[in-house]
């Protein structure tokens, strides 16, 4: 979305939302058409706006380009998500953005690229591996290491198969298996030897809750993939988008302009990233 | 400036005003309390004056919900029915609850309201709950129920026993005075079962079994009488009873204190030797002592035992209720409970009453009305059939609630005066929208009896009205003509009925920070601290006490002991800082304290949803495994409508005050799955 | 020619009245007689030209405590009455397509505020490379585009100033629309944005030029008001001592246990810009404002789900400090922290920046730990000496 410079960054722009698809018990995609056309990239992110209830940051799940809808995939956690879960088909969503820097797609380019998600941490990443897909020369070998609590809560369940036999090696993990799940136990990060890439030539592109994101890339990093090749997209409480309202500031960045997509370089030198 | 609207502390703060609507809050620099400091729900004042739920109609019942009403119908309506009620049932069928947020004009003029309108001496407000064993407990002791010493000598006394008050996140500008005398020298001694902020920063913290309290004072006593560390001269010139104390204090020798109480003998004599030693001791308490079935009791304690050391009627020196509410102290001065006029002239004294007859020109009830408790009572029986609730939400805040609702529903005709919507509200005939703090003229008094002068910053939001001129319109409409030019003229009745507040009056208030009752006369200063020379009665007087266990100890069916309190970011009932989006962003959900050992036990984690029951009710809210609440014990903040406490407490009350017993009851506490 | 003249002080109200035709004047007013807060000027004899140092700061003006943002309309729409108090309720929100136009509230009033100090012009310097560079915060940027701030340079800078240590007060060589330098019966006046140039040359009839009596009884004056500053902090010591590694959690965990989390520094604080949104229905629409808030709350950066990243209050007073010190010098090339020492003023814990940069001082020069400095001062270093309290009761060894 091209902005004029004297324009209120703060407006917000309204959105059809066209279909509303349950991914899990809290999750859904929310299919939505601004009301003007939006370009943005694999890992930016959009404020997403109910009036009366409120902002959250969102990372798109679509690939855009084209005339496709913005997918947005929404985890019902707070008052907004919430309130947004109670939207049908025909209902108005307000958007800012995109905003952020977006993964690094050229650092994939002739590298094998190792995906590790965990949870809803498979939104941010799923436009990332519609990507690879569109563009072939984009990257080598491409793995998706898939991790969820329950097999219920595996979002783009039904994708991944497309995906899979479109080349890509799709691994699925659960913490708790339930009847009829023939897929792997246990964390994500315990199959780095099931993927069929060179770890130390390949780039990772890591979303998932803040301990697997620690473990995996402090990981990968121990099986001698450079820090810089490790990518991760972080989540924080944001409340402008832009850079201002502080919320999101970590060290001397703000995740929103200088993020939410940081390497593991960039992580590790300033300690107050991830906390806990 | 104006004053602040939360707590008792009454700091000085300024609105600001951007295009006729409030937009901020700052501190006053100079003010004697807060000095340029606030707490957050301070600094956050002006932000519900704005909220969009405030009341901007009157409402009327209709079927199921309530209506929009005009001024002119609701207050015909209240009138025509309240009328009918007094006339079928006798004006002791009516109950006024007046208000601790509201002004002493307005206070003064319910008070009014009630006794010469209505006819009946059921007056009562939410001091009922808070701090009713104070001004039962000193009153019989001294002659006076207030807090003695100033707020700005706090920071040059040379002891502060702090017992039952978390002082730091209730009375925050309080707490800053205090640090400020740790500081510079002074010994800290906090007692509270609980681990609170001001405990860290204490010498000694003796974490006495809740409900103990008589005990522990008692021990500490008994080691000022055995080692001679009495002011022996202040106990002959100044006090009386002494010996028949002294007989009972032999019973509390510390070894038998530690038994009850959980407190080292030997803490129980350092303590002792301590406070009786320093020469400027000032001692604190808050609903840690009140809200006890042994209230009174508590704070008798406490009375004998500054007495018993002389650490009273000096600067530095004295004995300190902190009160909660921003006019709690006023509202009582002002006479809004069942047995006083203002200035806690009796309503069973022949002479007080013609006073009072003669300047408002009617007959006026000679006994005692009706408490919060007795009312709902009353209620429930059916003897009382109507009640007039002015800015207070009894659905929240009074113990019991399921039975508070019961009694409530049963009333023939329920009038709610508020700012916003609130519990009680919800099941009302009428509401009365009123202006806030923000939108009116008139006088709080804080903690330390200072009588300040509210600034009006913007006009009432929508058709709502001041609660004083609501009462007049009101009482008009029943027949008997209230006329004041403004808040000013209330007040130069006050100062013509009170001979505390006799030389308070607007026109010196709008100078400097306040005046200090009492202050009997136009050219008085004020007073900084009480009982200089004698007792407000005379002589002050050792009253007996003995230890009794709470009402309701915990036991095999309901193993935990349940104490209630608040907490920093929030407010009592909630109806303003649950308002204000920092306020409520920080603290969204009520959360129940639980000791890590108990949490192991039950499986609990940080988080986990339980449940929490006593023999009235139950209540599921999330658990916070924390060391701050002792093992045994489980705190709930009684803020959250959606969790609320006063399902669960228990509404045994104080014998002589009607206090209730908020600080302690038994309950179980379950994990829940979800 | 530098824009350099002299204002006779029996010209100054006669000057204000001619400004006060374009804008709306705010001035320094003593209110009952107790404090003086800035407000708007009716009459303009009641401005205090004696000034204490410490005013309140001018952030209200330029990011004022709670601000409208924008407003959406909604045809007829009746918030329902709410009897309880809950953030976000099903009614109030906006779902479907019935809304109408979305309006921006940004202020457009042309305001003169009279009497800003030196130390918060450096502060406004700094927002402005804060709020206007990447993306433009469109309501600051209207604010401050018509706001003018006359500046009177601090004569008498209070016992809690310590800009001379920072280079930020007591008086500007630039950056200011308008300075004044008190020199007992005349101003030597200042200009240096082209709008306070054009402001004094508008009513240049009232103004002569400096002769050099004037400039020598400027340089008097400057040299006596920075001779009276009773604090002399250089945050470039504490700031060593961080990235040092010096400086270890125990001592934020002490300095922590001080913080009353009441705020006051970051709403005090010229240079504290955070804030957070909220949505409010009203009649015919929802307003959507913003309102300070601060990182020294755990609430502050609770992500979805309710995890609390800094729940430890530590974490939140020693992000605070890291950001005044570290990381605002990295971004926008100053110190967080102009010395206005309002922190000072306001800290109910006395853990504000003088007290904290004087304890590290204490400990570079003491080693373990110090006591520091007497009365007001004293803070920290007296509890970093004392032990913890002693407890007894019926705790965990207890049988209760």
């Amino acid at each position: 979305m091209k902005r004029k410079g004297r324009e209120n960054v703060y407006l917000p722009l309204s959105a059809d939302v066209e279909e509303v698809i349950p991914l899990t018990p809290e999750t859904s995609l929310f299919r939505v058409r601004p009301e003007a056309a939006i370009e943005y990239s694999p890992g930016q992110f959009f404020m997403v706006s109910l009036w009366g209830a409120g902002e959250v940051p969102i990372s798109v799940a679509s690939l855009g380009g084209g005339d496709g809808p913005l997918e947005l995939c929404i985890r019902r956690a707070g008052l907004v998500t919430g309130a947004l879960h109670g939207l049908e088909a025909g209902d108005t969503v307000w958007l800012r953005g995109p905003y952020g820097n977006g993964f690094p797609l050229d650092l994939s380019r002739g590298r094998d690229v190792v995906v590790v998600a965990g949870g809803i941490g498979m939104a941010p990443l799923r436009p990332l591996i519609l990507w690879f897909l569109e563009n072939p020369g984009a990257a080598g070998r491409v793995t998706l290491l898939y991790g969820a609590k329950r097999p219920e809560e595996i979002v783009f369940r039904e994708e991944m198969d497309g995906w899979r036999e479109r080349g890509v090696d799709v691994l699925l993990t659960v913490d708790t298996p339930a009847k009829g799940w023939e897929g792997r136990t246990g964390l994500v990060t315990a199959l780095w030897q099931d993927v069929r890439s060179d770890l130390q030539k390949a780039v990772a592109y890591i979303c998932g809750p803040d301990v697997m994101i620690r473990a995996a890339m402090g990981e990968l990093f121990l099986l001698g993939m450079p820090e810089e090749r490790i990518i991760t997209t972080l989540e924080a409480h944001m409340k402008c988008g832009v850079g201002k309202c502080g919320h999101c500031y970590a060290g001397p960045r703000y995740i929103c302009t200088d993020g939410p997509v940081f390497s593991y370089r960039e992580i590790r030198s300033h300690s107050h990233f991830l906390t806990g | 400036m104006t004053v602040c609207p939360y707590c008792g502390c009454g700091c000085g703060l300024y609105l600001h005003v951007e295009d006729g609507r409030i937009t901020g809050t700052s501190p006053s620099r100079s003010h004697p309390v807060n000095r340029g400091s606030l707490c957050v729900k301070g600094w956050n004042a002006h932000e519900f004056v704005t909220h969009p739920d405030r009341l901007k109609t009157p409402l009327i019942r209709e079927g199921r919900g309530l209506r929009r009403a005009t001024w002119d119908e609701a207050l015909s309506l209240t009138a025509a029915r309240l009328a009918e009620i007094r006339a079928e049932h006798g004006p002791d069928s009516i109950g006024v609850l007046s208000s601790a947020k509201c002004t002493n004009e307005e206070n003064f003029l319910m008070m009014k309201f009630a006794r010469a309108v209505l006819g009946t001496n059921n007056i009562d407000h939410c001091a009922r709950l808070c701090h009713s064993s104070t001004v039962g407990g000193l009153a019989a002791a001294f002659g006076s129920g207030a807090m003695t010493n100033s707020i700005s000598e706090i920071a040059d006394a040379s002891l502060l026993f702090v017992i039952g008050s978390n002082t730091t996140e209730q009375h925050p500008m309080i707490a800053m005075h205090m640090l400020e005398a740790v500081d510079r020298g002074a010994t800290l001694i906090v007692a509270d079962p609980r681990r609170t902020q001001i405990a860290e920063f204490a010498h000694i913290h003796l974490r006495h079994r809740s409900g103990t309290d008589v005990a522990l004072l008692m021990g500490i006593m008994h080691v000022i009488v055995s080692e001679g560390l009495v002011d022996a001269d202040f106990v002959r010139r100044r006090t009386e009873n002494f010996d028949p104390f002294a007989e009972e204090l032999r019973r509390y020798p510390p070894r038998v204190v530690e038994g009850i109480t959980g407190v080292r003998a030997d803490d129980v004599r350092r303590v002792a030797r301590m406070y009786a030693m320093e020469k400027r001791s000032m001692l604190f308490y808050a609903m840690g002592i009140t809200q006890h079935v042994t209230g009174v009791d508590n704070v008798r304690a406490c009375a004998n035992l500054v007495m018993l050391s002389g650490h009273i009627g000096l600067p530095m020196s004295g004995i300190n209720p902190l009160r909660g509410q921003n006019n709690v102290q006023g509202a009582c001065d002002m006479g809004a409970l069942p047995n006083v006029y203002s200035g806690y002239q009796r309503v069973s004294d022949p002479r007080a009453r013609r006073k009072f007859e003669r300047a408002w020109r009617r007959r006026l009830p000679a006994d005692p009305g009706l408490t919060i408790m007795e009312m709902m009572d009353a209620a429930l029986s059916g003897s009382l059939r109507a009640m007039y609730i002015m800015g207070e939400n009894p659905l929240m805040s009074d113990p019991d609630l399921n039975h508070v609702r019961e009694a409530m529903e049963r009333l023939d005709f329920l009038v709610v005066q508020d700012i916003f919507p609130n519990e009680t509200a919800e099941i009302a005939d009428v509401v009365l929208p009123a202006a806030s703090f923000a939108e009116k003229e008139g006088t709080f008094t804080n903690t330390e009896r200072r009588v300040q002068l509210l600034g009006r910053a913007v006009g009432p939001v929508g058709e709502s009205m001041p609660d004083g001129d609501i009462i007049c319109a009101l009482s008009e409409r029943m027949g008997y003509g209230m006329s004041y030019r403004g808040a000013y003229e209330v007040m130069e009745e006050i100062a013509l009925l009170t001979p505390s507040y006799g030389g308070i009056l607007h026109h010196r208030l709008s100078e400097g920070f306040g005046l200090q009752w009492p202050c009997p006369d136009g050219g008085h200063p004020g007073t900084p601290y009480l009982h200089r020379k004698k007792f407000a009665k005379g002589l002050g007087t050792f009253i007996t006490v003995d230890f009794l266990p709470p009402d309701e100890p915990p036991d095999e069916a309901y193993p935990f002991l349940l104490t209630t309190g608040r907490i920093c970011f929030h407010y009592h009932t909630g109806t303003m800082c649950r308002r204000t989006a920092v306020l409520e962003r920080e603290e969204p959900e009520c959360l129940a304290e639980i000791n890590p050992a108990d949490a192991e036990r039950l499986s609990i984690r940080k988080g986990s949803r339980v449940r929490v029951s006593s023999r009235r009710g139950a209540i599921e809210l999330k658990a916070d495994v924390t060391e701050r609440t002792p093992e045994g014990t489980i705190f709930i903040p009684f803020h959250y409508a959606e969790a609320a406490a006063n399902i669960l407490t228990n509404p045994a009350t104080d014998p002589g005050a009607k206090i209730p017993e908020y600080k302690v009851c038994a309950v179980r506490v379950e994990r829940v799955e979800r | 020619m530098r824009n350099e003249w002299i204002l006779d002080k029996n010209h100054l109200s006669y000057w204000l009245r001619q400004l006060r035709k374009e804008r709306e004047l705010v001035g320094p007013l003593l209110n009952g007689g107790k404090d003086i807060v800035f407000r708007t000027v009716e009459q303009i004899h009641e401005i205090v030209l004696d000034l204490p140092a410490s005013l309140p700061s001018p952030k209200e003006f330029l990011l004022p405590q709670y601000e409208p943002m924008l407003r959406l309309d909604i045809p007829g729409g009746e918030p329902g009455v709410h009897y309880r108090a809950q953030p976000v309720s099903p009614d109030a929100c906006v779902k479907g397509s019935r809304a109408g136009r979305v309006y921006d509230l940004a202020e457009r009033r042309r305001r003169i505020v009279f009497g800003v100090r030196p130390c918060d012009v450096s502060a406004v310097r700094l927002l402005d490379r804060f709020f206007l560079e990447g993306y433009r915060d469109p309501y600051y940027e209207q604010r401050r585009m018509n706001t003018l701030m006359v500046t009177i340079a601090c004569n008498n800078p209070d016992p809690t100033c310590f800009c001379i240590g920072l280079g930020t007060g007591p008086y500007l060589d630039g950056g200011f629309d308008i300075q004044l330098t008190d020199l007992g019966n005349r101003y030597f006046v200042q200009a240096a944005s082209a709008e306070g140039v054009r402001t004094v040359k508008a009513t240049s009839f009232l103004f002569r030029r400096p002769g050099k009596a004037d400039h020598d009884d400027q340089y008097e004056v400057i040299l006596s008001a920075k001779a009276r500053f009773r604090k002399r902090i250089s945050l470039e010591s504490p700031r060593g001592m961080i990235l040092a590694g010096r400086i270890k959690d125990d001592f934020w965990q002490r300095v922590a246990a001080r913080c009353f989390e009441c705020g006051g520094c970051v709403y005090e604080c010229p240079l504290c810009t955070c804030f957070t949104v909220t949505d409010r229905r009203y009649h015919g629409g929802i307003e959507r404002a913003r309102l300070w808030d601060t990182c020294l709350f755990k609430g502050f950066t609770r992500m979805a789900g309710g995890v609390l990243p800094n729940e430890k209050r530590m974490l939140r007073t020693k992000r605070w400090y890291y950001h005044k010190l570290i990381h605002y010098p990295e971004v926008l090339g100053g110190f967080g922290c102009v010395g206005c020492g309002r922190c000072t003023l306001t800290c109910p814990g006395k853990i504000d920046m003088a007290a904290i940069a004087t304890a590290m001082k204490g400990l570079d020069l003491d080693g373990a730990t110090a006591v520091v400095g007497k009365g007001r001062q004293v803070g920290i270093g007296e509890v970093m000496r004392r032990p913890k309290p002693e407890e007894t009761g019926a705790g965990p060894e207890g049988e209760g």
